[in-house]
């Protein structure tokens, strides 16, 4: 599929693509697991169990598979450490496990946390997955949150954020000039940079930076005109780091485009808003009182964030409450109800973020198999046709001829 | 008993740097530890006989942060640079702990500059039979029990909740962590400790949990001619815990 020129698309009904995001979570927690303050970094891995864990990646891997089968343009995946958060610790495996299984969408890694890895590495597995993939991989770069930087610590995270800069243009030396290069930094020497093999996209695939709206990454972004990817926090901070990428890329001489505003959004749809909410709202629970569950010290590691940032954060923690379904659901991007609802709201949401690349999660914390294949196909056949209705030019094509809708009806059928 | 310091600022090498000083005499410079709880009162017996310089190190209290300083020779070369600025040309050092571990790499390149030293539960050396607690390791509940036997020695206890105090230690603990997040160790320094040709004395706390008194041994044999003093009951905060641990010190430079 040729992606858009930069320039070109302006509007976000012009290039309205649906990505769909796993964090494929282990959801077998002992029955106690509230007397641990986390579930990440130090929480046993004896609480594991790899037969669970096995029934588990097959049933995500055959979400991700219908997702694809569904018309969605996106398979997302990302990579956390230590934790029950996330059971693709590389997400690279993932992506290369869906590229036989999948026809369509990108496949999306939102990615591996670029310090983690040897940016030649890196340069080396994304390369591989996009010539293996025909071309459909699409990347975003993480700083990593501050848990991995406690599950790996042999990377320091007090020079974490110049670490990931210089990371960056390896890999982009890496893709823009023809190996061998030499390469002379703070972190990383190289002799004979030169990646085999080389991405098919040219010059590489699209990339975004992730983050939750910290300064630095979003100059990160805007230095190099790359998307950004809004990682879970309220639609205020999305909106604001938004405006912020809208207002710097231009000054250094990029344009931007509503594909390089990606935000995250839980969204369930049923038959009625009632059912939505109950068979949703158990599982947002479980996510923010569960999964995410970890400790002000694990999430910012000695240096990982300045000392004024510091302050902001522990001057919100202490005003943060547990679940708040009322919050949550107004001033964070969950959407739950009928499709005409979703679809109305998350097109406001669109519009408000000037964002043409919403990034769902349909499946959520331990929702069951049978809410995320209703939820994805409800989604699928209800919700986008009613949002792509709203696009005055449709310049998003899928590759194959049949429309997204026709494609959704037909894998619903099979399943 | 308070001690009256005075406090001023100078730039070395472009970096904002606060020194306390009082008392008069012959210069005492201590260099202090990885934190700063505790404070600095316990110096009072050294300020009747010298005069006390007390650098805050890059990264602590009122000196600058530099980002730049990631090993223990980044601070030595500080100190270099300090010590031209306050024109001191010999004198006596002492350090605790982080700062210990500074000294005594300071001592084996420069011992001519140095009249007496003493080390109190330094940093800075490997020993695998007696491991240091990984201090990264701990939580923030954790570390006051860690740091001293007697809590009361070390002031009144911090409220936790204060973002002024949590920012403190986040900037503390990101200025260690600069140092030494891998390893709060020198795999080298054993190697080197023979070049410390000054008469050099360790102090420690028997019942130190951050830096175990069973290091000593480890010292004293690489640190030709040492000797080693310990108090108990004392952890790691021994200075403030025993003040005859602080009158041994001055006892031991005014020999």
């Amino acid at each position: 599929m040729a992606a858009p020129k930069e320039g070109v698309v302006a509007k976000w009904q012009d290039d309205l693509q649906f990505y769909t995001m796993h964090f494929m979570p282990y959801v077998y927690l002992p029955p106690d697991h509230k007397r641990f303050d986390s579930l990440w970094v130090d929480f046993s891995n004896k609480y594991f169990d790899p037969e669970k864990g096995h029934a588990l990646y097959e049933r995500y891997i055959k979400e991700m598979v219908l997702a694809d089968q569904l018309g969605y343009d996106g398979l997302v995946v990302n990579e956390h450490h230590n934790t029950v958060y996330s059971m693709m610790p590389v997400c690279t495996l993932m992506a290369a496990a869906l590229i036989p299984l999948t026809r369509r969408a990108k496949i999306c890694c939102f990615g591996v946390p670029v310090n983690l890895e040897m940016p030649n590495r890196l340069a080396e597995a994304y390369g591989m997955l996009d010539v293996m993939s025909g071309g459909r991989l699409e990347i975003a770069l993480p700083l990593g949150t501050g848990m991995e930087y406690w599950a790996n610590s042999l990377v320091n995270p007090a020079t974490a954020r110049a670490r990931f800069r210089e990371s960056l243009e390896v890999l982009l030396q890496a893709w823009t000039q023809e190996g061998p290069s030499q390469f002379d930094g703070e972190f990383f020497n190289y002799r004979y940079l030169n990646p085999w093999p080389r991405p098919l996209q040219k010059p590489h695939p699209k990339i975004a930076i992730v983050g939750s709206g910290s300064p630095e990454t979003v100059q990160v972004a805007a230095e190099r005109g790359f998307g950004y990817a809004s990682v879970f926090v309220p639609i205020a901070v999305q909106e604001k780091t938004f405006r912020k990428l809208r207002e710097e890329m231009p000054k250094y001489g990029h344009e931007f485009t509503p594909d390089k505003a990606l935000f995250n959004v839980m969204a369930y749809v049923a038959e009625t808003e009632k059912l939505a909410e109950e068979e949703f709202r158990e599982h947002v629970r479980y996510w923010v009182e569960d999964t995410t569950r970890t400790t002000p010290r694990y999430l910012n590691p000695p240096g990982y964030i300045s000392p004024e940032q510091l302050r902001i954060r522990a001057a919100a923690t202490a005003s943060h409450g547990g679940f708040d379904w009322q919050v949550l659901t107004s001033q964070w991007r969950i959407v739950y109800g009928t499709a005409d609802k979703v679809a109305n709201i998350l097109g406001q949401w669109c519009e408000s973020a000037n964002s043409s690349r919403p990034v769902i999660h349909h499946h959520l914390g331990d929702m069951p198999h049978w809410k995320v294949v209703k939820n994805m196909t409800l989604f699928a056949e209800e919700v986008i046709p009613r949002l792509r209705g709203r696009q005055p030019s449709a310049t998003a094509q899928p590759l194959t001829a049949e429309p997204a809708g026709g494609q959704a009806r037909a894998a619903a059928g099979a399943h | 008993m308070a001690v009256p310091w005075q406090s001023i600022e100078l730039t070395v090498n472009g970096l904002k740097t606060q020194v306390l000083r009082a008392g008069t005499g012959e210069p005492l410079m201590f260099w202090h530890g990885g934190g700063t709880v505790g404070g600095w009162d316990f110096a009072a017996p050294w300020t009747e006989r010298f005069q006390v310089y007390l650098p805050l190190h890059p990264g602590y209290g009122g000196s600058g942060d530099d980002p730049g300083m990631t090993t223990i020779q980044d601070y030595v070369m500080h100190y270099l640079d300090l010590l031209d600025a306050l024109s001191i040309e010999r004198f006596n050092l002492v350090g605790l702990s982080l700062g210990g571990w500074m000294a005594a790499s300071f001592a084996t390149q420069h011992s001519s500059r140095l009249k007496k030293l003493v080390l109190v539960a330094p940093a800075g050396l490997w020993i695998k039979e007696h491991p240091s607690t990984d201090i990264f390791r701990l939580k923030p509940e954790e570390l006051a029990p860690a740091l001293a036997e007697n809590l009361a020695a070390l002031g009144p206890p911090p409220d936790p909740h204060d973002v002024d105090f949590i920012v403190q230690s986040y900037r503390e603990m990101t200025t260690l962590a600069r140092i030494g997040w891998q390893r709060l160790y020198d795999p080298k320094l054993s190697k080197h400790l023979h070049r410390v040709r000054v008469p050099t004395l360790f102090v420690w706390g028997k019942q130190d949990r951050i830096a175990p008194v069973a290091q000593a041994d480890s010292w004293t044999a690489l640190v030709r001619g040492s000797t080693l003093r310990t108090f108990s009951p004392a952890g790691h905060a021994v200075l403030n815990e025993r003040p005859e641990a602080v009158r041994a010190i001055a006892e031991f430079v005014t020999a």
